[in-house]
């Protein structure tokens, strides 16, 4: 085990480490070697400053009231690298003989620390082969759940099929069932190759048989919108028909997910938190609605917690301080999916927690800013993390139905499985962890199956 | 002008944009015939329309109107961008 050993000043020290050298000079200060511990001798000893409480009495490393930092030779200490044996008696020993020299203020963990955060433009970390593998579809195949004839909508910019048969996937399609906002001039399926694409073919990482459905709301013509966004009234007219949809299947056979990687970037095209006609803190907002009525009819509805986390935000975000998963992204009957790379680190854009609706947000976390689609030099934001987390709902669905499994209980399981990241249990930046595909599958062992396909 | 979604509280019978607009008393030119009439909660018989701003406001004490509520612009979440965009 890797420490950082504390000692104390002595004139011999202070001056070795004026020389800049590092050993034999400073174990020299100590009477003896400590048995356990071994000193790194590339490591040159760090001075460290000495705080001093300004009022008395008051403990020098709360910082405040205000403190300051003594340099001198006599009163600060020295920190030496070394290691602790891995095995606990051996650790005990090794600690109960340095905390009895004198000598020796603290021993403390030097634990790894990472690279920086997966920002905004850096390079893909892995591959979609990569998370196929962490994602254990292997063990969801062989349960026999591949999506196969699942529908799935990419609420979206619209997806390109040709594009997606181009990158060796061939889901099924349903032109019937996809839908556009007037005005928009390409037909279903056949829309440029662009974010809407991206999510199709992350889907297909965990379910390559189910079958998209296309709603290009964000090809919206509304006059004054970009290129690629769109109003929430398209996504309320969107789902109106996807409410449609659902009702219109057998109650035992009913199984819909939707894919939603988009949401708010700036809380001022909204009206103020506290109005009554709000949308990100208000479950009466029409389109808030909306969404629940489609979960209670038995859709599966995943929405990307955003790119707007702490770290390295997206330079769209206007959030500033305030919570940035809000309105149907931090709803209680949707799954809000945060992103971590391929190496299971959370990336620095993905949006924190508490939500807006429901403070326990995100729910789960899923894999992103991989090499994938090729629509992009990586899958990234939260964007690729919700259809990556879609592919595993629609591949569950082939053979449980939200008549088996509601949606509430399969989001449910899904946390329970998730692969715990960060602190235990859940947390505000990866929710219950990683969704586990290979935890899921055999968690779902003990679910009663439908006989469908 | 920007307009705002308006939620409803309708009986069966009440349920077409055109009774809407003649219970709430709006002129063509204040809907937006291609949003039409969504019901939005089957079970709560809540339905939704897109409305200019000024009609919304004039209309919003009207006894079928259960709120006046915010459009905003949404947009795709990725790739991430640095900058402001």
């Amino acid at each position: 085990m890797r420490v950082l050993v504390q000692f104390r000043s002595s004139p011999e020290v202070h001056a070795a480490t004026l020389r800049g050298e590092a050993m034999p000079s400073f174990a020299a200060t100590t009477a003896a070697p400590i048995p356990g511990l071994v000193i790194d001798p590339a490591f040159n000893p760090v001075q460290v400053p000495t705080p001093q409480a300004d009022e008395p009495g008051a403990s020098p490393y709360l910082y405040s009231p205000a403190v300051s930092f003594s340099m001198a030779p006599e009163e600060a200490t020295y920190l030496v690298r070394g290691t602790l044996p891995d095995d606990p008696d051996g650790q005990r020993l090794a600690l109960a003989e340095a905390f009895a020299r004198p000598e020796v203020v603290g021993v403390f963990s030097d634990p790894v620390i990472s690279t920086c955060l997966v920002c905004p433009g850096a390079p893909a970390v892995g591959n979609d082969q990569d998370v196929t593998a962490q994602l254990g579809v292997k063990a969801l195949a062989d349960a026999g759940l591949d999506g196969y004839r699942v529908p799935v909508v990419i609420v979206d910019t619209g997806v390109n099929l040709a594009h997606l048969e181009s990158r060796g996937r061939h889901p099924r399609f349903s032109r019937q069932r996809s839908w556009a906002p007037a005005g928009v001039a390409t037909r279903p399926g056949q829309h440029p190759v662009g974010h809407g694409t991206m999510c199709a073919y992350d889907v297909g990482i965990a379910a390559p048989k189910a079958t998209l459905v296309d709603h290009a709301l964000l090809l919206s013509e509304t006059p004054g919108e970009t290129s690629m966004s769109g109003l929430l009234s398209d996504a309320v007219l969107s789902y109106s028909r996807l409410l449609a949809m659902v009702q219109a299947m057998p109650a035992g056979r009913r199984s819909l997910v939707v894919n939603n990687s988009w949401g708010m970037f700036s809380p001022t095209w909204d009206f103020p938190v506290g109005h009554p006609g709000n949308y990100s803190d208000n479950p009466a907002h029409p389109f808030n609605v909306i969404v629940a009525s489609l979960e209670a009819a038995g859709a599966d509805i995943l929405f990307a917690a955003g790119n707007c986390g702490r770290d390295c935000p997206d330079g769209r975000c206007r959030f500033g301080t305030a919570r940035p998963i809000c309105g149907a992204n931090s709803h209680p009957s949707v799954l809000s999916v945060a992103g971590v790379d391929t190496r299971r680190r959370r990336v620095g854009y993905s949006s924190q927690g508490p939500g807006r609706l429901d403070p326990d947000k995100p729910d789960l976390s899923a894999y992103t800013h991989f090499k994938g689609s090729g629509v992009y030099p990586a899958d990234g934001g939260t964007s690729a993390a919700c259809p990556v987390a879609a592919g595993v709902v629609a591949a569950v669905r082939e053979k449980y139905p939200s008549s088996v499994l509601s949606p509430a209980e399969l989001r449910a399981l899904l946390r329970k499985t998730a692969l715990d990241l960060g602190g235990t249990g859940f947390d505000h930046d990866f929710g219950w962890g990683v969704v586990d595909g290979a935890a899921l599958a055999e968690a779902l062992g003990g679910v009663k199956r439908s006989r469908r396909r | 002008m920007a307009r705002v979604m308006v939620t409803l509280r309708l009986a069966p019978e009440q349920a077409t944009l055109e009774e809407v607009r003649r219970l709430l008393g709006l002129v063509p030119e204040e809907v937006d015939p291609a949003f039409g009439l969504v019901n939005i909660s089957p079970a709560e018989r809540l339905y939704t329309i897109l409305v200019d701003e000024t009609a919304a406001h004039r209309i919003a004490d009207a006894d079928p109107v259960e709120g006046v509520y915010a459009n905003p612009r949404i947009e795709p979440f990725g790739p991430p961008e640095d900058e402001p965009g």
